[in-house]
């Protein structure tokens, strides 16, 4: 219940924060706070916004969440992401379910190189995964400069994807395969031995090692589970969304992942409100961007201030 | 330099100190005993500042420094550096400069730990302990806390200990000495305060006192027969399967444990320290236990906690209650449910009862007894010589990283001062 209460506290502290900055700008908070609420809740195309933004979100903030648990910090989303979207498109040609196994492969893939410099050269994957995603960067520039370039030409992007998620509307049916894959990440940590002894690694590797557990092995998993879960997102986000890559193509959802786990306190279940959450505060950035012409970089503000928020917090329990 | 009048502190719904009155003068040794979660740590992280009490008062004159069980310490830094650490306020310094002030003011205490330029991760426990006890005397305190100090020194150890706080205690520092070994209570300290369940339940000057008293006043109930080493213990077969490795902290029991724990991953191990390498503290009492088993099912672990929780007598609020929370005893009894409920045939057991209270180390050896004689091999690491005179059959003694040749307790005891000191 605490951290439910934290929680909360870090998501109001970061609504009102970005609605008191606006004074900076002449805009009243309240007008702020209404033009969040039309822009993220307001209407049926602002809430199908929301949930479009929520699904890469909830799952790069599962990707997160699983490797956080199993203590490997595991910063790598964007580039897994991106390279989940690679696979995506260049399976697309076989249909949906394969390009998804080929984006949760990649992302899995990508992930593994960091967590086999861990095993090998004991390199701290907090670097490691950052530098991956600088990779994953420039290796899709080349792709949509070279080799993946449309046809016509024109621009430094791909065609259209040759297969697509089924649509509802605006809305995908990524949204399901997003909350299943949380439903699933739940009962794997908190109803298997393997869960157990994943979140035991995490806490203490020490006692884990002690108790039997191959800390390694734990390590590899978590790191390889948590990079498809990021493709995964890359792939759907192809798939349901752009239809195409170019260069700008993650957007910034790996990173973003990060806030989703933490204000999440790291549950899978949690996760799915926090990434509603973050998903209704992207698309409300957008709605104050379009209308009072603040920059929708705003929402980046607003998860540090959950972030900062739940930092500050984390502090004050670990002094008691 | 410590008056206390009627403190008080709760911790939820318990009382962990209760209306405790306790006076500490000017170059007095005390001795405050107790069981585990009887209070004394509470009490004198009250007297120390590091806690407020919720009731009485509490006047100290000058400073009170505490050193706790626990080590704070930073490992990543070497000894000198963390001597340095506790210098206030701003200044340009050298490496060199630091290691000499901490070899000056080692010297200064007259304790010995040799090479300052060692990081803290690789010492032993032993002499981690020296180095908490070093860092608070160069603090030069009026009154100087030590809790359990001597669970992870050797006799030898210990006495230079003694000396150091006899020293302490005639130049006029008060010393308050919180310990579960009686026979060394009564050797240096000249009052001994016995607490239980909050309360300062008994006190008398040395002199007036004996074992028998002071464990008497501790636990009620420590003449009550014990169950879980059975009643008629085959004595021949139970040593005959236990094999002490018996050395000064930080001779390689550490490697060799964790050695043995790598090549027999089927065994059950219960590791030297056992908040480091024992217990996951975030996770509750029912998951730490279930860490081993093929299985989980958090209906199923809770009862089978629960079972545990019996068996081993944990006390605790249930099962779903964090490791991390439960007293030090309690949180050896959770490891040892884990790693000898399931029969291995193997043990190896580091410290078992490091710091814990009388009741607590007869369960345990109790425990390891009654394994010995269902027909487990059991290897004991410890530096207590009585612990391994009690339970082995076979004594080997470790000396920088060496191993002696198999000894029995006979001929043990007649070279185990020289072996253990590395004189053959």
């Amino acid at each position: 219940m605490r951290r439910l209460a934290v929680a909360v506290l870090a998501a109001a502290a970061a609504v009102l924060l970005l609605a008191f900055s606006g004074a900076l700008f002449g805009h009243s908070p309240w007008s702020l706070l209404s033009i969040l609420a039309s822009g993220s809740i307001g209407s049926r195309f602002a809430l199908e916004g929301t949930l479009l933004k929520s699904i890469p979100l909830l799952l790069t903030g599962l990707s997160v969440v699983i490797a956080f648990r199993a203590g490997v910090w595991n910063i790598g989303g964007e580039g897994q992401f991106i390279v989940g979207g690679l696979a995506a498109i260049v399976a697309a040609p076989w249909g949906v379910l394969p390009s998804l196994a080929a984006a949760m492969l990649a992302g899995a893939a990508w992930a593994s190189i960091a967590s086999a410099m861990r095993l090998w050269r004991n390199a701290p994957e907090v670097l490691t995964t950052i530098l991956l995603n600088f990779t994953a960067i420039h290796l899709l520039g080349w792709s949509v400069n070279g080799p993946l370039r449309e046809r016509a030409g024109q621009y430094p992007q791909t065609d259209l994807a040759e297969s697509a998620l089924p649509l509802m509307g605006r809305l995908h049916i990524g949204i399901f395969i997003a909350i299943a894959t949380s439903v699933v990440a739940w009962w794997l940590l908190y109803h298997t031995a393997e869960g157990l002894r994943l979140r035991a690694t995490g806490f203490n590797p020490n006692a884990a090692r002690w108790a039997g557990i191959s800390v390694g092995k734990q390590i590899v998993r978590a790191m390889a589970i948590s990079g498809a879960a990021a493709g995964l997102a890359g792939g759907i986000e192809l798939l349901g969304v752009t239809h195409r890559l170019f260069e700008r193509f993650a957007a910034g959802y790996g990173y973003s992942g990060i806030a989703v786990a933490l204000l999440a306190q790291l549950h899978p279940l949690g996760s799915i409100a926090s990434a509603a959450f973050f998903g209704a505060l992207v698309s409300g950035a957008g709605e104050l961007q379009r209308t009072a012409n603040i920059s929708s970089g705003v929402a980046t503000f607003g998860q540090a201030v959950v972030i900062l928020t739940l930092i500050v917090f984390d502090h004050v329990r670990a002094d008691r | 330099m410590i008056h206390l009048a009627h403190v008080t502190k709760k911790f939820g719904t318990t009382r962990a100190v209760d209306d405790v009155s306790l006076e500490v003068r000017r170059g007095e040794i005390v001795a405050l005993v107790g069981e585990n979660g009887a209070g004394k740590t509470t009490l004198m992280r009250i007297a120390a500042g590091e806690l407020d009490a919720d009731g009485g008062t509490v006047n100290v004159e000058g400073r009170a420094e505490l050193v706790h069980q626990h080590f704070l310490l930073v490992d990543a830094l070497t000894i000198a550096e963390n001597l340095a650490l506790t210098h206030r306020g701003f200044r340009f310094t050298t490496r060199r400069a630091i290691e000499r002030e901490a070899e000056q003011t080692i010297a200064a205490t007259g304790i010995e730990l040799r090479d300052v330029t060692r990081h803290v991760s690789e010492l032993s426990v032993g002499e981690r302990s020296k180095l908490e006890l070093i860092k608070a005397i160069s603090r030069k305190p009026t009154t100087l806390i030590l809790d359990e100090p001597t669970s992870v020194l050797t006799p030898n150890e210990t006495e230079d200990l003694f000396r150091v706080m006899r020293r302490l205690a005639d130049e006029g520092t008060a010393v308050v000495f919180i310990s579960h070994k009686l026979p060394e209570v009564l050797a240096v300290a000249e009052r001994i305060v016995v607490m239980r369940a909050g309360r300062v339940v008994a006190e008398s000057v040395s002199q007036d006192t004996n074992v028998n008293a002071l464990a008497n006043a501790m636990v009620p109930s420590l003449l009550a027969p014990f169950p879980a080493s059975g009643e008629r213990v085959a004595e021949g077969r139970v040593r005959g399967n236990i094999t002490a490795i018996l050395g000064v902290a930080g001779n390689g029991q550490s490697e060799l444990a964790a050695k043995l724990r790598d090549d027999h991953p089927e065994g059950g191990h219960i590791p030297e320290d056992r908040t480091r390498d024992g217990i996951v503290a975030e996770m509750t009492i029912a998951e730490n236990l279930a860490l081993k088993s093929k299985r989980w099912n958090a209906r199923e672990a809770a009862k089978q906690a629960e079972r545990m929780i019996a068996l081993y007598s944990i006390r605790a609020n249930g099962p779903l209650q964090r490791a991390g929370d439960l007293s030090g005893g309690n949180q050896q009894k959770v490891i040892l449910a884990r790693e000898l409920d399931r029969k291995p045939d193997l043990i190896v057991a580091a410290e078992p009862t490091r710091g814990l209270d009388i009741e607590a180390t007869r369960f345990v050896h109790g425990q390891l007894r009654a394994a010995a004689e269902r027909g487990a091999r059991i290897t004991l690491i410890t530096s207590d010589l009585d612990e391994a005179f009690a339970l082995a059959g076979t004594i080997q003694v470790i000396y920088r990283g060496r191993l002696s040749d198999p000894l029995t307790p006979e001929e043990a005891s007649q070279r185990i001062a020289g072996l253990m000191a590395g004189v053959t």
